[in-house]
């Protein structure tokens, strides 16, 4: 799970090493400390296949910052919907993948040092969501890129599956056959 | 009019299907030939073997999604026809990976490009992987044959819009470009084959090779994953597999268990090396699973005047190896320039960037063309290609670093694909990189593009064609199967797929997979009479 790592100034190498150890090692207690915390924690929220309901306040809050120029935010519960549906189909690998990435933003532990969001996704600025966004997609770790590039695929995908985001970008939809 | 379900029709006639899903007790099937897979390669050789007299048992992980079933929406066909719910991807994340998994295999859903295997690649094949007996002039009289079974032809209309740059700039730069072959009949010219073809146009194996073989009493099983050979190092003597649910996500728990005197896997690249993986099928000089190549692409994207309306049409028929063989067929890497379709959700991921970003270019999107660039992987002893592993639940995963190699042929692809763009009379060209804007002049475009840090998760990489993985050559020490698709270790056992190709093709891989495929499967036959 190892990429080029980008020399940075303010950074040397064998800094750069110990933070990745230490962020993996946060990673791996915020997926442990999940399956830990109990499976009302594990299982799906009222109404959703997949979603948990701690899953819940982070899409909500990311959703106008990653889609801001779009109406998804006026269908919130719609996208998170359509999302839900999606992670429904993943292989039981990746949606284990994308439910741990969501545990690391939902615990306190990860969230603050990981993403920079110290007061819960309820009070978060859209500053500081794009702040966190170009963090982790500046992030020397594969796993926080990676983190980042699955957070922006799935809900752009989940958004512009929508039959109401296709009027924004000029698309009539299917032809009548 | 409502267009005839072909496959629904078969099904009311009697044809023998069954879906796993809805076992209540596990199942033992027995046949003459078990195939695994249902795509290019495993209906190919299904229907040749059935027509031969053979009782054939073709086995799908996929769901049976028919004519009547596509209905050109996006969340739609990936949820129900591609690999992981098109969630497929390299082990680090950096490459999206698509892959059909329905019956019909990716033939449902691939774009329509069918190219015979470049001459040069069957000599690289020869001269550098012991491959015997796959000559241009060999393979020829079932590159034909193929052909006609399919219907593929050049495509006759005049291209899309979103063709059309290509060709138009290719020709304002006197780069070479022609026509593209498509496996079509009476083809509506929609845009939607990767959806799953509405009308029934496209030669997919759903509507050829596959009814062909149930019309001769062919068994086709769906929803059932192919979990395990058992085997005693020599030979098989059978197949476990799973049946999943309806959204072919978790196993059911019902088991079946298949008895064949034959065995041919064809479930593509990734899952038939993955199978053998998980079977610990004999491997002693560890080929398995190694040299897969993806085609890797990169994308350059381009804001027309005129509307372009990338999302109507038929996806992909004009093509550019101007740049493919120029340089040697080991040299710098060779990449094939055509572009892809653009519907709203797969053109949101690939545009890149978020927020208002994202959204001003989703805006302008029917007046925007993207082109790509398949990257030639596996000819140059720099280019190994990945590796197929296992997870800890048995799942495959491809671990596919990108080398220095072809990162220098994805900064010169930007390079053509942008200057192509701006021949072609593109206001602006954005290469699909997260530091890349669009620019408005070639000179500008050129210095963003040195500029660029190629890095994983910074560019977007793509792939539509997995290849290799059982390599074939006819020395065990360095290849999975002999030259006719035995497997050098396992006496009954056949690969049918484009898992056997030793480099990647240099063309998209589907008639590559037919022509190879009913060759193979021909020479099997005669073997199989001789020995009855």
């Amino acid at each position: 799970m190892t990429t080029s790592l980008p020399v940075t100034p303010t950074l040397s190498r064998r800094g750069l090493l110990k933070f990745s150890l230490g962020a993996s090692a946060f990673l791996a207690t915020a997926g442990l400390g999940a399956s830990l915390s109990g499976c009302s924690a594990q299982t799906p929220a009222n109404d959703f296949i997949t979603l948990r309901q701690g899953d819940l306040p982070i899409l909500r809050a990311l959703i106008p910052v990653v889609l801001a120029g779009t109406t998804a935010a006026e269908n919130l519960e719609a996208v998170l919907h359509r999302l839900d549906n999606k992670l429904a189909s993943l292989s039981p690998a990746m949606l284990k993948l994308t439910l741990q990435l969501f545990d690391v933003l939902a615990l306190p532990i990860t969230r603050g040092p990981l993403t920079g969001i110290w007061g819960g996704w309820d009070n978060a600025s859209a500053e500081h969501i794009q702040a966190f966004l170009l963090r982790w997609e500046n992030s020397s770790l594969n796993l926080l890129q990676m983190g980042h590039a699955s957070l922006l695929q799935l809900l752009q995908m989940a958004w512009y599956e929508m039959p109401e985001s296709w009027a924004h970008c000029g698309y009539p939809g299917p032809p009548k056959i | 009019m409502p267009v005839p379900d072909l496959f629904r029709d078969g099904i009311a006639r009697g044809w023998k299907t069954r879906d796993a899903s809805r076992l209540d007790q596990d199942l033992t099937l027995e046949a003459d030939i078990a195939i695994i897979g249902s795509g290019a390669g495993g209906a190919t050789s299904a229907e040749l073997l059935s027509a031969a007299g053979f009782k054939v048992l073709l086995i799908e992980e996929g769901p049976l999604k028919t004519s009547s079933d596509f209905h050109m929406l996006e969340d739609q066909a990936y949820a129900s026809l591609y690999q992981e719910g098109i969630g497929r991807m390299s082990k680090d994340g950096a490459i999206t990976i698509l892959q059909g998994r329905a019956v019909g295999g990716t033939t449902l859903i691939n774009w329509t490009s069918s190219f015979r295997t470049p001459e040069p690649t069957l000599q690289h094949w020869a001269s550098e992987h012991g491959v015997k007996g796959l000559s241009s002039t060999e393979l020829a009289p079932w590159f034909e044959r193929m052909e006609q079974r399919l219907g593929i032809a050049p495509w006759v209309m005049p291209p899309n819009a979103n063709n059309e740059v290509l060709k138009r700039g290719c020709e304002a730069l006197d780069y070479s470009w022609k026509v593209i072959p498509r496996n079509v009949r009476g083809c509506w010219n929609l845009g939607y084959c990767g959806m799953g073809c509405p009308v029934n146009a496209k030669q997919s194996m759903l509507v050829t090779s596959i009814p062909a073989t149930l019309d001769k009493g062919g068994e086709l099983l769906y929803l059932a994953r192919a979990e395990r050979l058992i085997h005693d190092g020599e030979r098989i003597s059978g197949l476990q597999c799973l049946a999943m649910d309806e959204r072919c996500v978790n196993p059911t728990g019902r088991r079946i268990q298949v008895k064949a005197r034959h065995y041919i896997l064809a479930g593509g690249g990734i899952n038939s090396p993955a199978l053998l993986l998980r079977s610990d099928a004999p491997d002693p000089h560890e080929r398995l699973g190694k040299r897969t190549f993806l085609h890797l692409v990169n994308f350059s994207a381009g804001q027309f005047k005129d509307q372009v309306n990338p999302f109507y049409g038929a996806p992909q028929s004009i093509y550019s190896d101007h740049f493919q063989w120029r340089n040697g067929v080991t040299g710098p890497i060779g990449y094939k320039l055509e572009v892809p379709p653009l519907h709203p959700a797969l053109a949101s991921t690939l545009l890149g960037s978020f927020g208002r970003d994202n959204a001003m270019r989703m805006e302008q999107l029917p007046n925007t063309h993207v082109m790509l660039a398949l990257l030639r992987d596996g000819f140059h002893p720099e280019s190994t290609g990945g590796e197929v592993q296992l997870r800890s639940d048995g799942s495959p995963v491809l671990d596919y670093p990108v080398s220095p190699y072809a990162w220098e042929g994805v900064r010169r692809a930007f390079h053509s694909m942008a200057e192509i763009q701006f021949a072609a009379g593109a206001e602006a060209v954005l290469p699909l990189h997260s530091a890349g804007r669009y620019v408005k002049t070639l000179g500008e475009a050129r210095q963003l593009i040195d500029d660029l840090s190629l890095e994983l998760f910074r560019t977007r990489l793509g792939s539509a064609h997995v290849m290799g993985g059982c390599a074939m050559g006819e020395d065990p020490r360095r290849a999975v199967c002999d030259s006719l698709g035995r497997h050098h270790q396992l006496a009954n056992l056949s690969v049918h797929d484009g898992s056997l190709f030793p480099t990647s093709i240099g063309a998209n891989p589907q008639l590559s997979v037919y022509g190879l495929t009913a060759r193979l499967t021909d020479g099997l036959i005669e073997r199989l009479v001789a020995s009855r």
